[in-house]
């Protein structure tokens, strides 16, 4: 082999293997031990895994973590598809409408956490609003309330989720040959039966590029969570990504916070793995 | 379509070599011995003091300073919360700030214990800080190595603040006992006013915890809350059951939305007349408007059991430095210069001045609100700090959940108190 391919593969699995893989087998290492950040970390073996199983706190925020990912991913698939399937003809103002839709994803979230903030506040505006309509009943202090508040989190969380996948169908809408639909007409096809038969087969590729980039990105939710509850009232919204943070770097449990972290990568690698393994068995038959 | 490979080729090549130069970099970096880092320049003076008054006194004291000449300091102000999470970070990371904003006693100690902290015994020994009270020089010195660690230059006191005309207008005046201040509740109450503002939501659960300190200090007394808090007794004793049976009798005049606003929030709430009244640190005027401060009054917490010794919660604050600081002479003279009557008075002149300063030949506001807080401390036979003062900042968001868990759910008492024990039992036994 020439020495330059060498150095091709090399140089970058070098610099990959100093800036990843050492630091994640970092964290492995430091999940086996209970380390306050301060002094020594002190190895304990697999206590920190065994004290997860009787942990509560990490019971509620895996459950809001594959809650959140079937809400979240559910719904922002869906919302997003019927968004886009809404605004793929061209009419007259259709680009506003869209542009409209995709807006939110150019804020940064905690950004969009803060404006949502305001309007989750008791005297904001979604409580003006029910009360000036007469829904005064309904008023809520949503964020502080363990009922709502993990619902409440995920409305902005989908605010700016579902432009991003409803561009993503567009794209794929696009690509749809019109002759296709043409013929089902000539035979006969009514709307249902046409989204049915042609639409959905033919976004068979851009549902798998939407289904990785939901999986993925409702696995490492959390500036939204922070911002807008760090995980409370007393963990009704903690996701495990906001326990983790907080069990690391606010209480000092960095051992803990470390095993949480392992947690959520095998998770993570677990279905998104598993999917891709899924992905290239359909693709090869 | 050679070009195109020519510059391709280059960039990659030019890429590896960033790469490779970073894992050099990133490999001196790592070692010790090697970061020699710069030890003139100014001193680097992290404050957490963000709110706009705090943050202006605090960019005029270190103009002043660096106006002195000498070693000079570059103010970086940064969120509280951020700070405090991130405060072990500076203090381990091999290049750390200086000099930093933070608190005396169980806080700076943590840090002190494992040799973090800068031994500032020769700052004490200059004119400076000769005229310091011995409780201040007690608090400031490290348990574990008898070297004094701390600069304190600022406390404040703890009451619960109403506005003089909204008091008039309701036709209510300041209770003295438990009775009498449950009384002034229910008359609050009837004329649709919340009578508690709290302001325990948003990035500010930590509020809820003075209710627990006070009502502690008044129902079991300053030793016992010390003691709980050092890990010495448990949450779940019938000592602390006791506290939150008082806590009982006052909740239903609570503001409903206590929890769901951050302080700065309930400030207004309370400026606006919404609430009457707060239990809150002085610091929250420094997010009111000046001229809404001198209509600001306040009462000492009320008396639960008289054989109780009096104590209040009047927090410090000041100043500690790293012990990896490479400019350690620079730093004594900027912690010297903070000590001083002079910067204190400085400090307070551009705030909202509500805060007492530690030099004693200091002059403070001197408006009767101040006055008025002065003597509340001076009269008290305990004084305590705060929560995480007294505790550990790891054990604070312990309180804060099973605070904000109680107000919601105040009939799940039991159970909040054996989760808040166990989840601080994680704590004190790392």
């Amino acid at each position: 082999m020439p020495p330059v391919v060498l150095a091709f593969v090399l140089v970058p699995l070098l610099v990959e293997a100093f800036w990843v893989f050492w630091p994640a087998l970092q964290g492995f290492y430091l999940s086996l031990t209970s380390w306050d950040g301060l002094s020594a970390p002190k190895f304990v073996g697999l206590g920190n895994f065994s004290e997860m199983v009787h942990d509560e706190v990490f019971r509620t925020a895996a459950i809001n973590t594959v809650l959140w990912l079937l809400l979240f991913g559910g719904l922002s698939a869906a919302l997003g598809l019927g968004a886009a399937l809404l605004l793929q003809q061209d009419r007259r103002g259709i680009g506003f409408y869209r542009a409209a839709l995709f807006l939110p994803v150019v804020f940064s979230l905690v950004a969009t956490a803060l404006v949502w903030q305001a309007m989750y506040q008791p005297d904001g505006l979604i409580n003006n609003v029910l009360g000036a309509i007469g829904l005064g009943g309904w008023k809520h202090a949503w964020l502080a309330d363990q009922d709502t508040a993990f619902y409440a989190v995920i409305v902005p969380a989908l605010w700016r989720q579902v432009g991003y996948v409803m561009v993503l169908y567009l794209a794929g809408l696009k690509g749809i040959d019109p002759v296709l639909y043409e013929a089902a007409k000539v035979d006969g096809a009514t709307r249902l039966q046409q989204f049915r038969h042609i639409t959905l087969p033919q976004l068979r590729s851009v549902n798998a590029v939407v289904l990785s980039v939901i999986v993925i990105d409702s696995l490492r939710s959390f500036d939204v969570v922070w911002a807008l509850t760090r995980g409370g009232p007393y963990h009704s919204s903690e996701l495990l990504s906001t326990y983790m943070y907080s069990t690391a770097f606010q209480s000092l449990r960095l051992g803990y916070g470390s095993a949480l972290a392992v947690v959520i990568f095998v998770l993570a690698f677990g279905v998104i793995a598993s999917y891709l393994v899924r992905a290239f068995r359909e693709a090869d038959s | 379509m050679t070009a195109f490979n020519a510059n391709r080729r280059r960039f990659l090549v030019g890429a590896g070599a960033v790469g490779a130069g970073a894992l050099l970099s990133s490999c001196v970096t790592q070692s010790p011995s090697a970061s020699g880092g710069k030890s003139g320049g100014p001193v680097t003076l992290q404050s957490n003091l963000s709110s706009p008054q705090a943050k202006t006194a605090m960019q005029a004291v270190v103009a002043a300073f660096d106006k002195r000449g000498g070693a000079g300091a570059q103010l970086n102000t940064v969120a509280s919360e951020t700070f405090r999470t991130q405060l072990p970070t500076y203090l381990t990371s091999v290049n750390p700030p200086d000099a930093y904003t933070w608190y005396p006693g169980s806080v700076a100690e943590s840090y002190a214990k494992k040799d973090l902290l800068l031994g500032l015994d020769d700052v004490w020994e200059k004119p400076e800080l000769a005229g310091y009270s011995d409780a201040l020089k007690k608090l400031c010195t490290s348990a574990s190595s008898g070297k004094k660690v701390f600069v304190p230059t600022s406390y404040y006191w703890w009451g619960v603040f109403y506005r003089k005309s909204n008091f008039a207008k309701w036709g209510v005046k300041e209770p003295k006992t438990w009775d009498e201040f449950l009384g002034l509740c229910d008359k609050l109450k009837s004329k649709g006013v919340a009578p508690i503002g709290l302001g325990a939501g948003g990035d500010t659960p930590w509020v809820a915890s003075t209710w627990f300190d006070y009502l502690d200090i008044r129902v079991n007394g300053a030793a016992y809350h010390r003691e709980l808090l050092a890990g010495k007794h448990r949450f779940d004793d019938p000592e602390v059951r006791k506290v939150f049976d008082k806590w009982d009798e006052a909740r239903p005049f609570f503001d409903p939305n206590g929890t769901a606003i951050p302080f700065q929030d309930a400030t207004t709430a309370l400026l606006q007349g919404r609430t009457g009244m707060m239990l809150i640190g002085t610091f929250f005027a420094d997010a009111a408007p000046k001229d809404a401060l001198d209509d600001l009054d306040f009462f000492q917490f009320p008396i639960i059991d008289p054989k109780v010794p009096v104590a209040e919660e009047a927090p410090t604050d000041g100043y500690f430095a790293s012990a990896r600081t490479k400019r350690a002479d620079g730093v004594k003279e900027l912690l010297r210069y903070l000590a001083s009557a002079e910067a204190q008075e400085l400090y307070l002149k551009n705030s909202s001045g509500t805060a007492l300063p530690t030099h004693p030949d200091a002059k403070d506001a001197g408006t009767p609100l101040v006055l008025k807080g002065r003597k509340l401390i001076e009269s008290a036979t305990d004084v305590t700090q705060f929560f995480n003062r007294d505790s550990s900042d790891a054990l604070q968001p312990t309180a804060d959940t099973a605070l904000v868990h109680y107000l919601a759910k105040p009939k799940e008492i039991g159970s909040i108190l054996t989760t808040w024990q166990r989840s601080a039992q994680k704590i004190w036994s790392q």
